[in-house]
């Protein structure tokens, strides 16, 4: 879907912002690009729809080169979203959503269709948010806007840069956790900028660590985790390995797989092998139980004791330390 | 009551000529000096050239500093020498117009300059082309601090343009000149009293334009 090869941007005083970014995402996935201030994240994403200009190299969407398309009418092929500030003030929440709609002359019942069933998957009531104003809505809420607007024009392709950086820890979690699930049932091609490692392996499918602008790695959650391609990464990683291994393994690899019988217990006693191992932690918990089934989707995989899980995660702590 | 009935039996007349006069001078000096700012003002908000701005806006400064009767005196001489006429409503314009360009310029400028830059470039990555981001962004965004110029603008105006009666633009001015030439006082109140009244009123107009105007968004939280 998109492609950069060997992307460099400089800048007349010299600053290098990007060195030799060589990457693709492919389409339905989200890449998560990783990195401090200055590490070039944030440019690598403005490139995309030519916010910034390449010095050298070439980006293609669908293998077209972004530079020879109009930037405007690029521009509004892609969806874009910032941290809540983004909002138009002056327009009401309807409006903000309806700016790209309205620039590609869609008609004005196609709009008003798209502005309520986009606030109802992002989960505001249209009758109550259509008419409000960025002034008279939370900092989640505005974020929820946010995310509505850059669906607005159900664009294949949506570049998110720290979309939910200005929310407080349990709204952006709560945002986080919905995305997730929103993104499970539209499958765009998402390009997300943060700077924060939990939220990078919570969103993507693969995180693209940068640093100086380079790219260090470029692997999925868990390969990064336990497999830091050099010192950088490990660094970055650094205190928060422990945890993050609890979060980036999943119980698909580590159960027995067990074709005894079903137990048949309740939707929320089940786990699933997607479940990292602090969302086992989690249901164990919750549930009160000491062996819980596991299923593959809908198809029943094995069961999982607690001793097990706390065996586990002590041997996880062994390897950390 | 007899003497009021009097005074304005005697000067009701002349004071609706001046006080249409004085409307019709600060009205056109407002409209011109927009017709000029307005875009100026957008221009050295937008252009690359700093140093540009910072000269046209510090002129424009100066010309605010030059004492309202010695800036009527240099149109004069100016006019004079371009052979332009010296005396009547051109000068008196004139003047009125070179006062009024600093507050609308200044606004202008400071209200397109004062929009979050992340929200112009959210508009550009959003696919809006310059002028759609001027129109639909920029301005709507800057309303409340260039209508907060018009005001100034306004008062000011109104004010100087009682010292253009001294060129024979006529106005307020008029009637205050008159007064103080034959050492009357009901002429200088004719002259003063509506003068202030046209400041008080249009300062008020415009202050409820200004709310009018403020795009909805912006009153509540700010």
């Amino acid at each position: 879907m998109i492609k950069f090869e060997n992307v460099y941007k400089f800048y007349p005083n010299g600053a290098e912002a990007v060195k030799g970014l060589s990457m693709e995402v492919s389409e339905g996935e989200t890449v998560v690009l990783l990195g401090t201030s200055g590490s070039g994240k944030t440019t690598s994403l403005k490139m995309v729809n030519r916010l910034i200009e390449p010095t050298k190299g070439k980006i293609s969407i669908n293998g077209e080169d972004i530079m020879n398309q109009d930037a405007v009418e690029l521009r509004r092929k892609i969806g874009y979203a910032i941290q809540h500030i983004g909002l138009f003030p002056h327009m009401t929440v309807a409006e903000n959503i309806s700016v790209v709609p309205n620039l590609l002359n869609w008609q004005k019942a196609a709009i008003e269709e798209r502005i309520e069933n986009l606030l109802n998957l992002v989960g505001l009531p249209p009758e109550e948010f259509t008419d409000r104003y960025p002034s008279q809505l939370s900092g989640g809420q505005k974020q929820r806007v946010g995310v509505a607007r850059a669906l607005s024009s159900d664009p294949p392709l949506v570049l998110m840069d720290e979309p939910f950086g200005a929310l407080d820890p349990i709204t952006r979690e709560q945002l986080q956790n919905e995305f997730i699930e929103l993104q499970a049932g539209i499958k765009k091609t998402i390009l997300f900028v943060t700077h924060d490692i939990f939220e990078a392996v919570k969103m993507g499918d693969r995180i693209a660590l940068m640093d100086e602008g380079k790219l260090q790695q470029l692997s999925t959650p868990a390969e990064m985790v336990e497999n830091p391609a050099n010192p950088f990464v490990e660094a970055f990683l650094g205190q928060h390995r422990f945890q993050l291994s609890l979060l980036t393994k999943t119980l698909g690899r580590l159960i027995e797989k067990n074709s005894g019988q079903e137990p048949g217990e309740k939707p929320e006693h089940r786990l699933s092998t997607r479940n990292s191992l602090v969302d086992a932690l989690d249901t164990f918990k919750k549930t009160r139980k000491n062996i819980l089934p596991v299923y593959d989707g809908k198809k029943y995989s094995g069961t999982l004791k607690k001793e097990q899980l706390m065996k586990i995660i002590s041997e996880v702590l062994g390897e950390n330390n | 009551m007899g003497i009021i009935s009097e005074f304005y039996g005697r000067l009701g007349e002349d004071i609706l000529k001046a006080t249409y006069q004085h409307v019709f001078l600060t009205f056109t000096a407002l409209v011109i000096a927009l017709v000029i700012a307005l875009p100026l003002g957008i221009f050295l908000a937008k252009t690359r050239f700093k140093k540009l701005s910072g000269l046209i806006l510090s002129i424009a400064g100066v010309i605010q500093t030059i004492p309202s009767l010695a800036m009527i005196a240099l149109i004069v001489v100016i006019f004079a020498l371009i052979r332009l006429p010296t005396i009547g409503r051109l000068p008196g314009i004139v003047a009125l117009v070179l006062y009024a360009l600093l507050p609308l310029l200044r606004n202008t400028y400071t209200g397109i300059k004062q929009v979050d830059p992340v929200i112009i470039e959210v508009a550009r990555g959003m696919g809006m082309k310059e002028r759609q981001i001027l129109f639909s962004v920029e301005l709507p965004l800057s309303l409340p601090v260039i209508t907060a110029g018009i005001r100034i603008a306004t008062v000011w105006t109104i004010g100087i343009a009682t010292l253009v009666g001294l060129i024979g633009a006529g106005g307020l001015g008029d009637l205050i000149i008159r007064g103080l030439r034959t050492i009357r006082i009901d002429y200088l109140l004719a002259g003063t009293v509506p003068a202030a009244l046209l400041a008080l009123v249009s300062d008020w107009i415009i202050s409820r334009l200004e709310r009018w105007l403020t795009p909805e968004g912006l009153e509540t939280g700010g």
